[in-house]
């Protein structure tokens, strides 16, 4: 089910793309992209993996409704262990049919397998890959993951100068993405003048932190920073309100899913967070996609189907105007400009770091277990 | 009042915070401790049991909309099912063949749960609410709710009601009689395999209703929760005594204070760190536990009970020379994948080798071998990072690193028996991890080391996969046939006679730790170089490269090829790296077909592929 | 005059409320072969563990060969030349017959266990990988004495020497035990019930066995219940009750003690069938 408007969002696009490029883009078209995807289908992270499997269903359904090129994807289940994706790295480098690499999903899984893509020239497109290093790895290594370096001060600018917070504890997942976020963060604020009392680190299979908060409580923040995950940051919340802290909390944009509200239940509400893609966005790619979304699952997207779907219009944007072959595309991540995307609205690489800068936020506040847009108003402290 | 409020305050939230998850631990750990006491196992699938417990509550309130008790029966009698199910199916007829085949199985059957509930309820979180009124109590200034009580009340009437039951009906009398000595409570008469069913059928009802509770108090469950419970479960089983049913109770209480206190010291990513700390240091102060009547002299083992009577199968030296040439030539084959599998599976089989020494040859069953990878690979990367020195000399001196570091951390758990080296190792394994994630200054913390360099010998990068897949081969049959060599001299059977019966050992002249401290030694500095060369092929490792989940592989390898059998270990790790390759086709369907396959193997293979030896 | 090789004084040892072995005394002399008696529970394996170093007494002293003893680890017993049997048996299953003897030989290994302080254990690893000329010589003369050891028995092990331990007979497993404590080349030789569960023959066999040795010159501590045997080879007993020594001297007299009639008439469970005739 493709809308109407989506097939004009993304005829845009096209028309966007340099006229005389058209031909390549026709040849292309013809044959089938395969991509090869190395993420989580079982283990810890395998909820991601089902995640991106929607959006990716998705997103090909739509490119051919287009009458963009056929892309299909092999998904190689991962654990986002190491030892699983290096083999997977090189079974995808010497299938000639894959085109271009997509995840793996930790940064301990995809950059362990980064030499094997950069010996095998093949694209390596990191999408959850946030650590700063990840896209060192090589000139075959990109992301489209959301830099910290610009959520951060983001972040910090909306708790800071935004809800008038100025004493601020952070808690933070304690993995090279919580760890860059929080030290981005801290940064950041202490610019705008605020004072960080707290930073607590806490481990991936978490679930208790009533002492860490009793440990935050007792510097007396004016305001709560979380960097984690919707599932951890509602278990956060929760005990929050059992301690009966009162402090406002803001939290990173990972926490934006339908998922946080219906684990967090009444203790989310009050919640500061921000996010890149907000269903009530009135831009029409995002219209479009959180539609089609809702039509074909019955449920609203997060910000991680959001992710895999930009990769995959991304993808198909790239065959469509350079070409299905691996140098192609990697060429193309060169050159590729202003592909519509849910997340950034229009993504262009930055050749040097291979990275997408320009993500959007929409400042949010859970009210009536609903993520609304955020008036300006503050917190009372 | 009020200066009483602010001096005390804190001390008594934490306090009570202590006391909130440690009660959930309590009630994790008196479900074990009744299953060790009876059958002397360590049920890793306790944790899984209690996802499972978690999920039909979850099913039966969405779609049944049942109130709470009616929630609790059918929490209670799914889960007593199960129990009863995987004694009947899973290890019964595991008994009378080695101890460490029933531990293999509980893992295998843990695995196949695990994955049934991802398959059936997906992997995503799920919301679980509480079904009681949430009325809060103000304590300290933190509150505690209906669920806090409720989490309390069933662990401590539990626990009372397991005393009074074991104490005082004739089942109880039975199961005590079944737990001091199976063979001679079944000559008396009393119907063991019936003990044994409605032991499990209790420990796993208490272990579903503890799933629901603690879903209920997160209002989250999802199909990982498990390992984690489990592990935390067994901690605080030990801390109480292993087996001793009030203990547990007592033991999950100390580990939750233990854990708050240490929080409010040094911060939450300390957290586990005073968990293991206090493990260890229980296992070295009280090994019967804090709780624990201290026993005078361990009883006299019959001999052979360890491993199976062992039947290894001769391989004839052609065959293994036939085998080693093939794989020599391999390479030779456009196979690369094969070719990256197969590095993997002969990266795995350094660390198999070691362990198949330690845990087979000297029977010191290690829960935490993957820490020796972790040493190794980080020593040989922060060489290569910090100091320069190149791949020929960073990768051995991080094996010796490693045998060093290993032997020392080690030490502790040299002088303990049976079980509780195994729980002493995995307490060393999840510290030596922790210290990674903790020593942010020479680690890089949570960041991981990156850039380290690709292997390299004489200025040439190895950057083929062959010429790496060869480097590791040779490896591989080097350490393999110097362990063969050593097995064959008076090492090899002083260390099988510590395995035996290390009483009769040191009553012999053998000095115990010194030939555990050798073993460990020498293994460590294989897993170390295996640590060492996978961190240079990845470029990239952080604490989360080498974790407990690869130290269980490790052990399953070893199992299953053979304790002590060093081409079984080899066998054990290619066959294991493979078949999940090989199921890729079954996609989310993979890591059940491997859990299936290797209750199989287990079921009708328990010695061993190759044998014990 | 010369010290008895062991000698035991005023040893104690207290279970939570139980006195298991109660002060006592105990000297064996050089080449002597004392017997250990008394019914079941008298607390003879509880002194052999004293003894022998796998359990701490709590008051008294033991002296062997001239040294303070008490207490040690049994590792460093067995280096001073002390080798014990076991009461229920306790060989290597899993290893074969002769490498349990070998085993036995352990403190008799010399070159391939330096006593360098520190890198010991390390040079012996690499001397188990190298294996020199002297490490193989030295081993080679060990199998050759184990062998020789093992042909005591006649044929009962010798031919099954490759066999893995638990494939043998209840009797030759009892067998093995005393053949690995003899690879030791003990001083003194504990035997814990050598011919417990063996029949007729075969105790009669063993009690040949245990003259030879005897009359080789080997010192023996024994602890048998067949008081038969025990009054024909002991040159001293020691009978023991409840933890207390009852009677000691030449065989005939504690034969004849009455403490030690009554002990044994006043305990239904006796440990032997056997008359005291």
């Amino acid at each position: 089910m493709v809308s109407r408007r989506q097939f004009i969002v993304m005829g845009a696009a096209a028309s966007s793309a340099a006229l005389f490029r058209r031909p390549t883009a026709l040849r292309a078209a013809d044959a089938t992209i395969t991509i090869g995807v190395s993420g989580p289908q079982t283990g810890p992270n395998a909820q991601h993996g089902a995640q991106w499997v929607a959006a990716f269903d998705l997103a090909i359904e739509q490119i051919a409704a287009q009458g963009g090129p056929h892309l299909r994807y092999v998904f190689e289940d991962s654990q986002s262990e190491p030892r699983q994706s290096v083999s997977i790295a090189q079974k995808f480098v010497n299938d000639p049919d894959i085109a271009i690499e997509v995840g793996d999903f930790s940064s301990t899984a995809s950059m362990a397998a980064s030499p094997i893509y950069q010996r095998g020239k093949l694209v390596q497109f990191g999408m959850t890959n946030s650590h700063p290093d990840f896209t060192k790895g090589g000139d075959y290594m990109w992301s489209s993951s959301i830099s910290q370096a610009e959520e951060q001060p983001n972040l910090a600018d909306f708790a800071v100068n935004g809800l008038g917070l100025k004493k601020l504890a952070v808690l933070h997942l304690n993995t090279d993405w919580g760890n860059t976020s929080k030290t981005l963060f801290v940064q950041a604020a202490q610019a705008l003048g605020a004072e960080i009392v707290a930073v607590e680190g806490f481990l991936p299979a978490e679930r208790d932190f009533r002492s860490t908060l009793v440990r935050i409580r007792d510097t007396n923040p004016t305001g709560l920073i979380l960097e984690a995950y919707y599932a951890d940051a509602a278990v956060i919340a929760r005990q929050v309100h059992d301690l009966g802290l009162k402090q406002p909390i803001a939290a990173v944009s990972s926490v934006y899913s339908p998922k946080f509200i219906e684990l967090g239940g009444d203790a989310v509400n009050g919640i500061y967070t921000q996010s890149n893609f907000f269903p009530d966005d009135p831009r029409p790619e995002v219209q479009a996609f959180v539609r089609a979304f809702q039509t074909r699952y019955g449920r609203q997207p997060d910000g991680f189907n959001a992710t895999a779907y930009d990769t995959f219009i991304l993808i198909g944007e790239l065959v469509r105007q350079f070409g299905g072959t691996r140098e192609a595309i990697r060429d193309g991540l060169t050159k590729i400009k202003n592909v519509p995307s849910v997340v950034y609205g229009k993504i262009s690489f930055d050749p040097d770091t291979r990275r997408v800068a320009g993500a959007r936020y929409e400042r949010l506040l859970v009210k009536d277990s609903q993520f609304t847009l955020w008036d300006g108003s503050r917190p009372a402290i | 009042m009020m200066i009483n409020q602010l001096a005390f305050g804190p001390w008594l939230d934490y306090t009570v915070n202590g006391l909130i998850i440690g009660n959930i631990y309590a009630l994790l750990a008196v479900g074990l401790a009744l299953i060790f006491g009876v059958a002397n196992l360590i049920n890793f699938a306790h944790g899984s049991v209690y996802t499972v417990g978690a999920y039909l509550g979850w099913a039966s309130i969405t779609y049944l909309h049942t109130p709470l008790p009616v929630t609790l029966v059918i929490v209670i009698t799914g889960s007593a099912l199960l129990g009863v199910a995987i004694e009947r199916v899973g290890l019964r007829a595991l008994h009378g063949s080695s101890r460490i085949a029933p531990l293999l199985a509980t893992i295998g059957i843990s695995l196949v749960l695990d994955q049934l509930v991802q398959l059936f309820c997906s992997p995503d979180p799920r919301a679980l609410a509480s079904q009681l009124p949430d009325l809060r109590i103000q304590i300290g200034r933190g509150t505690i709710g209906t669920l806090d009580l409720l989490i309390a009340g069933v662990g401590l009437v539990s626990a009372t009601g397991l005393y009074g039951f074991l104490r005082y009906t004739k089942l109880g009398w039975a199961v005590r009689a079944t737990a001091q000595d199976q063979d001679a409570a079944r000559q008396m008469g009393v119907d063991t395999d019936r003990v044994n069913v409605t032991v499990f059928a209790i420990a796993s009802a208490l272990g579903g209703v503890s799933g629901l509770l603690v879903g209920m108090y997160y209002n989250s469950i999802d199909p990982n929760m498990s390992f984690d419970a489990t592990l935390k479960g067994v901690v605080a089983m030990m801390i109480g005594g292993l087996g001793n049913v009030p203990g547990a109770l007592g033991g999950g209480l100390l580990l939750g204070l233990t854990e708050s206190y240490g929080i409010a010291l040094f911060g939450s990513s300390y957290r586990n760190l005073f968990a293991f700390a206090l493990l260890i240091l229980i296992l070295v102060a009280a090994p019967n536990g804090l709780f624990g009547r201290r026993r005078d002299l361990p009883p006299e083992p019959m001999t052979g009970t360890f491993i199976a009577r062992s039947r290894p199968l001769r391989l004839p030296r052609a065959l293994v020379a036939g085998v080693v040439l093939a794989a020599a030539l391999l390479p030779l084959l456009p196979a690369p994948y094969l070719l990256q599998t197969l590095t993997t599976a002969l990266l795995s089989a350094l660390l198999a080798l070691s362990l198949t020494l330690v845990a087979g040859t000297v029977g010191q069953i290690s829960l935490g071998h993957a820490a020796l990878l972790a040493i190794g690979g980080y020593a040989s990367g922060l060489l290569a990072l910090d100091c320069g020195l190149p791949f020929v000399w960073s990768v051995p001196l991080a094996g010796v690193i490693t045998a060093l570091l290993g032997t020392l951390l080690v030490f502790p758990a040299l002088r303990m028996q049976g079980h509780y080296v195994s729980i002493a190792t995995l307490g060393i394994g999840e510290i030596v991890t922790l210290v990674i994630l903790n020593w942010t200054g020479l680690t890089q913390g949570a960041m991981g080391l990156t850039g380290i360099p690709a292997p390299a010998i004489g200025g040439i990068e190895l950057t083929s996969v062959r010429s790496v897949y060869w480097l590791v081969l040779v490896l591989v049959v080097a350490i393999a046939l110097l362990q063969t060599r050593l097995l064959s001299g008076h090492l090899g059977r002083t260390w099988r006679a510590i395995r035996e019966d290390e009483v009769a050992a040191r009553s012999y002249g053998v000095a115990a730790n010194r030939y555990k401290a050798l073993a460990f030694g020498f293994g460590a500095f294989g897993a170390g170089v295996g640590g060492a060369i996978t961190a240079h092929l990845y470029s990239y490792i952080d604490y989360r490269t080498f974790d407990t989940t690869l130290s269980i592989l490790a052990l399953t390898m070893v199992i299953l090829g053979g304790l002590g059998n060093v081409a079984g270990a080899v066998l054990g790790s290619v066959l294991l790296v493979s078949l999940p390759e090989l199921f890729r086709a079954a996609a989310e369907y993979r890591m059940l077909a491997y859990g299936l396959v290797l209750l199989v193997l287990i079921r009708y293979r328990p010695q061993g592929l190759l044998g014990t030896v | 005059m010369v010290p008895p090789l062991l000698q035991v004084r005023g040893v104690t040892r207290r279970f939570a409320g139980l006195v298991a072995v109660n002060a006592i005394d105990l000297d064996v002399a050089e080449g002597e072969l004392v017997s250990v008696i008394g019914p079941n529970g008298a607390g003879k394996s509880t002194l052999f563990n004293l003894i022998s170093g796998l359990d701490r007494p709590n008051v008294g002293t033991v002296h062997f060969a001239g040294q303070d003893v008490t207490g040690l680890r049994p590792e460093r017993l067995a280096a001073l030349g002390l080798a014990r049997t076991f009461q229920h048996g306790r060989v290597f299953g899993n290893l074969s017959v002769i490498d349990n003897v070998l085993v036995g030989a352990h403190v008799r290994l010399r070159c391939v266990r330096p006593a360098v302080p520190l890198l010991g254990p390390l040079i012996e690893l690499g001397l188990a990988a190298w294996r020199p000329a002297a490490v193989r010589a030295e081993e080679q003369s060990l199998r050759a004495d184990a062998e020789a050891i093992l042909a005591l028995f006649g044929d009962r092990l010798l031919p099954r020497r490759d066999q893995p331990a638990y494939s043998l007979s209840y009797a030759n497993r009892r067998r093995l035990e005393i053949a690995r404590a003899l690879a030791l080349h003990p001083r003194l030789l504990l035997m814990d019930e050598p011919t417990a569960g063996m029949n007729e023959s075969e105790t009669a066999e063993m009690q040949v066995l245990i003259g030879r040795l005897k009359a080789s010159g080997q010192t023996l501590l024994l602890i048998e219940h067949k008081l038969e045997m025990v009054m024909r080879l002991s040159d001293r007993v020691l009978a023991m009750d409840d933890g207390q020594r009852i009677a000691e001297g030449l065989p005939g007299r504690v034969r004849n003690d009455p403490a030690v009639i009554e002990a044994y008439l006043g305990h239904h469970a006796l440990g032997s069938a056997e008359p005291v005739a």
